[in-house]
C-alpha cells in the first residue's frame, strides 16, 4: 500500500482493533438510512480494547441527493451527521470520569466543505460550524480527540475536521499527504506572484507552503507518523498522552491553543505571541476603568 | 470627542471605516485599542512577497463599555487585503476573544453575585473573506483557535457578530459567525461560506452566475439570513441602528442570549436537519423558492420593499434563532 487517499474505510480498520467497528452507531445514536451524509463515516470501535468514536469520509461514495458532495467532500447532512456522532459521544459518557470518558478518533481526508448553491442558500458554515463546536465542547468536556490525516486536509475541510482535536497527526508526504489552504500554483494565480519564486520562498517559511511538513514547523500538526503500520501505535500513544494532561488538568497544552505554544517551540508564529502578550500587558494598565 | 462621536453614529455602517465601526458601537470616550497601530504590528511575512502591510494588520481590537457592561471589539478592515485573516490579524482577533473570557473569570471569583449588566461581552464587526492566502496556514489555525476561544465563551460571555460591510462575511470566518450567539445584520450584509466566484467555477456560470449581483444576494443577504432565521436581527445600514440592537441583546440575561444560536448543541442540530431535509424534499433552484416554503407567497416583492414593510410582512422559515 503506497498511499492512503481516498481509503478513508480501510484507514479506520488499520487504526482500530480487528473487527470491532460498527458503523453508524454511538452511544444513543443509530443512523440506519445508509443514503444520509452517505459521504462521512461515523461510528464506534475499540481501540487497544477500550470504546472509541471514529468519524472518517468516504471518497468512494457521493451523496446522491447532493450533486457537489463526492470525493470525501463534507456537505450539510455530513457536516451535521458528524456533529450527532460527537454529541452523542458526550452524552453517553457524561457520567464518567475523565480517565474513562472515550476517545474521539478523527481520520482525515477530505477535500473540503461543500460549494452548492443550495448548500449556501441553507448555510453550508452551518453544518460544518456545528461539527467544530461539538468537537471542542468534546474535548473540553475531557474526551481525548486524535485526529490522523492519512490524504487529503484541504482548508476548510482540514479547519473541520482536523484542527479541534487535542492532538493532529499526520502520515509523512511521502504518503502523498496534502496539508493546505490552497496548492502554490493557486496562490501564484491569485495573488500574481511568480510561481517558482513562491517555492523558493516557500522553503524558508512555512506559513503559506502546502505539505505536512510545514504544518509542523507551525506547530499545526503534533506529530509526522512515517509509516502506515505505526499509525495504529502512535494513535494509541497520542490518546494516552492527551488523557494523562486532561488529567492533569493542561488543558490549556491541548487543542488549538496548545498548538499556537507549540509552534513557538518550534521557532515559528512568533508574531502570533508578541500580539498576544502585548495586548494582555496594555490591557492590565487600563483594566481598572472596564471590570469594576 | 462626544459630538464626533454622535456624528458618526448617522453614517452609512457599509461605508464606515473598521476604526469608526469600533469607537462608533461602544459608549462614547470608552474605546480603547490594544495593540494598536502605534506598536506597528504589521505581517511579517508580506514583506517577503512584496506586499504592502498595514500597521494594525487590517483589524482593530480593544474594549469600551456600554453602560457599565466592558465590551471586548474586533472590527475588520475590508479594505487591507479583504479583511483577510494572517497570523498578526488571527493572534489579535482570537485574543480580544480570549481576553474577555479571562475578564468573566476574574469579575466573577471578585464577585459571585456577578450581576448581568456587567457581565463583559464580545462584539464582531466582520469584514472578511477568511484566510489570507499570502500566509494561509497561520490564518488557517488562526480560525481554529477562534473556535476554541467560543467554546470557551460558552456559558460565560455572550458573542454578538455584525455583519453589514462591503466584503461580508466568508470563508473560515462563516464558521466564526455562526458560532456566536446573536447574528445582526443589515439588507448589504452578506455571510457564507463559499464565495460567488468559488461556486461559479463550480457549478458553471449558467447554474451560478457570479455577475449578478441579486442572485447573490438572494443567495447570502442579510434579507435572505433573516428568513432563513440564521440572522437574528436586521437592521438599517447605520452605525446607530448597529448599535442599537447590539445595546438591545445586551440588555438580555445571558442564558436568552445563549439560546438565540443556530448551533452550538445536539438539539439545534436536529433542527437544522430538518431543514436540510426541506432542501431534499423541495430541492430549491433559488432562494426565492425558500421564501415561498416559508410561507410568502409573492417572493419577488420581498428584495425590493422597504425595509421596515419587509420586516412587518416577511415570513420567516424559523423563528427560533
Amino acid at each position: 500500500m503506497e498511499d492512503l487517499i481516498g481509503q478513508g474505510r480501510a484507514a479506520i480498520d488499520l487504526i482500530v482493533d480487528a473487527e470491532s467497528f460498527r458503523e453508524g452507531e454511538v452511544g444513543a445514536l443509530t443512523i440506519s438510512d445508509e443514503e444520509f451524509g452517505a459521504s462521512a463515516v461515523i461510528g464506534t470501535a475499540t481501540l487497544n480494547g477500550e470504546v472509541c468514536t471514529v468519524i472518517a469520509s468516504d471518497a468512494m461514495t457521493a451523496n446522491p441527493k447532493f450533486p457537489v458532495v463526492y470525493a470525501g467532500i463534507i456537505g450539510l447532512e455530513e457536516g451535521y451527521k458528524m456533529a450527532l456522532a460527537v454529541y452523542h459521544s458526550i452524552k453517553a459518557d457524561q457520567d464518567l470520569p475523565l480517565a474513562e470518558k472515550r476517545p474521539l478518533l478523527l481520520i482525515v481526508d477530505t477535500p473540503g466543505n461543500g460549494a452548492g448553491k443550495q448548500e449556501e442558500i441553507f448555510g453550508m458554515n452551518k453544518a460544518t460550524g456545528a461539527y467544530q463546536m461539538a468537537l471542542a465542547e468534546a474535548r473540553k468536556a475531557g474526551h481525548p480527540i486524535v485526529a490522523i490525516v492519512v490524504g487529503r486536509a484541504i482548508s476548510g475541510g482540514f479547519l473541520c475536521h482536523g484542527l479541534q482535536a487535542d492532538h493532529v497527526l499526520s502520515l509523512g508526504p511521502k504518503f502523498n499527504t496534502m496539508i493546505h489552504v490552497m496548492p502554490i500554483s493557486s496562490i501564484s494565480r491569485i495573488t500574481k506572484l511568480n510561481i517558482e519564486w513562491l517555492q523558493e520562498l516557500a522553503e524558508n517559511n512555512p506559513v503559506f507552503a502546502a505539505g505536512p511538513d510545514y504544518f509542523y514547523k507551525l506547530g499545526g500538526v503534533e506529530e509526522i507518523i512515517s509509516s502506515i503500520e505505526s499509525m495504529r501505535e502512535r494513535v494509541v500513544n497520542h490518546v494516552a498522552q492527551v488523557r494523562a494532561l486532561k488529567i492533569a488538568g493542561r488543558e490549556e497544552e491541548l487543542g488549538p491553543w496548545g498548538r499556537g505554544a507549540l509552534s513557538v517551540e518550534r521557532g515559528s508564529r512568533m508574531a502570533r505571541n508578541k500580539v498576544i502578550q502585548t495586548m494582555n500587558d496594555e490591557f492590565a494598565q487600563v483594566a481598572g476603568q472596564y471590570l469594576v | 470627542m462626544s459630538s464626533q462621536w454622535k456624528n458618526l453614529q448617522q453614517r452609512s455602517f457599509l461605508e464606515c471605516n473598521a476604526r469608526i465601526r469600533a469607537i462608533g458601537l461602544v459608549d462614547p470616550g470608552t474605546f480603547t485599542e490594544l495593540a494598536g497601530p502605534r506598536h506597528r504590528f504589521s505581517s511579517p511575512h508580506l514583506p517577503l512577497l512584496g506586499e504592502a502591510v498595514e500597521f494594525d494588520d487590517g483589524i482593530v481590537t480593544g474594549v469600551g463599555l456600554l453602560g457599565r457592561k466592558p465590551v471586548f471589539v474586533a472590527s475588520q478592515e475590508g479594505r487591507f487585503i479583504g479583511g483577510a485573516v494572517g497570523e498578526v490579524h488571527g493572534a489579535k482577533l482570537v485574543n480580544i476573544v480570549r481576553m474577555a473570557r479571562q475578564a468573566y473569570d476574574q469579575m466573577l471569583q471578585a464577585n459571585p453575585d456577578l450581576p448581568e449588566a456587567k457581565r463583559p461581552a464580545v462584539v464582531i464587526s466582520f469584514e472578511t473573506g477568511g484566510v489570507r492566502l499570502h500566509e494561509a496556514n497561520a490564518g488557517l489555525l488562526a480560525h481554529a483557535e477562534l473556535m476554541d476561544q467560543f467554546q470557551d465563551c460558552k456559558g460565560k460571555v455572550p458573542l454578538i457578530a455584525l455583519i453589514g460591510s462591503r466584503v461580508g462575511c466568508f470563508g473560515g470566518m462563516g464558521f466564526a459567525a455562526v458560532a456566536m450567539d446573536v447574528i445582526i445584520m443589515s439588507q448589504f450584509g452578506r455571510l457564507g461560506l463559499t464565495g460567488p466566484e468559488v461556486i461559479e467555477e463550480e457549478l458553471g456560470k449558467d447554474e451560478f452566475d457570479a455577475s449578478d449581483r441579486a442572485l447573490v444576494y438572494r443567495t447570502t443577504g442579510g434579507r435572505h439570513k433573516y428568513i432563513m432565521g440564521d440572522c437574528n436581527y436586521l437592521v438599517s445600514d447605520s452605525v446607530a441602528a448597529f448599535r442599537e440592537a447590539l445595546a438591545q441583546v445586551l440588555t438580555k440575561p445571558y442564558a436568552e442570549i445563549a439560546a438565540m444560536g443556530c448551533i452550538g448543541s445536539l438539539e439545534k442540530v436536529e433542527s437544522q436537519l430538518k431543514l436540510v431535509d426541506l432542501c431534499v424534499a423541495t430541492a430549491p433552484k433559488d432562494a426565492r423558492d425558500v421564501w415561498k416554503s416559508a410561507g410568502n407567497e409573492t417572493p419577488d416583492e420581498l428584495t425590493d420593499m422597504p425595509l421596515d414593510e419587509f420586516l412587518e410582512t416577511v415570513k420567516r422559515l424559523t423563528a427560533r434563532c
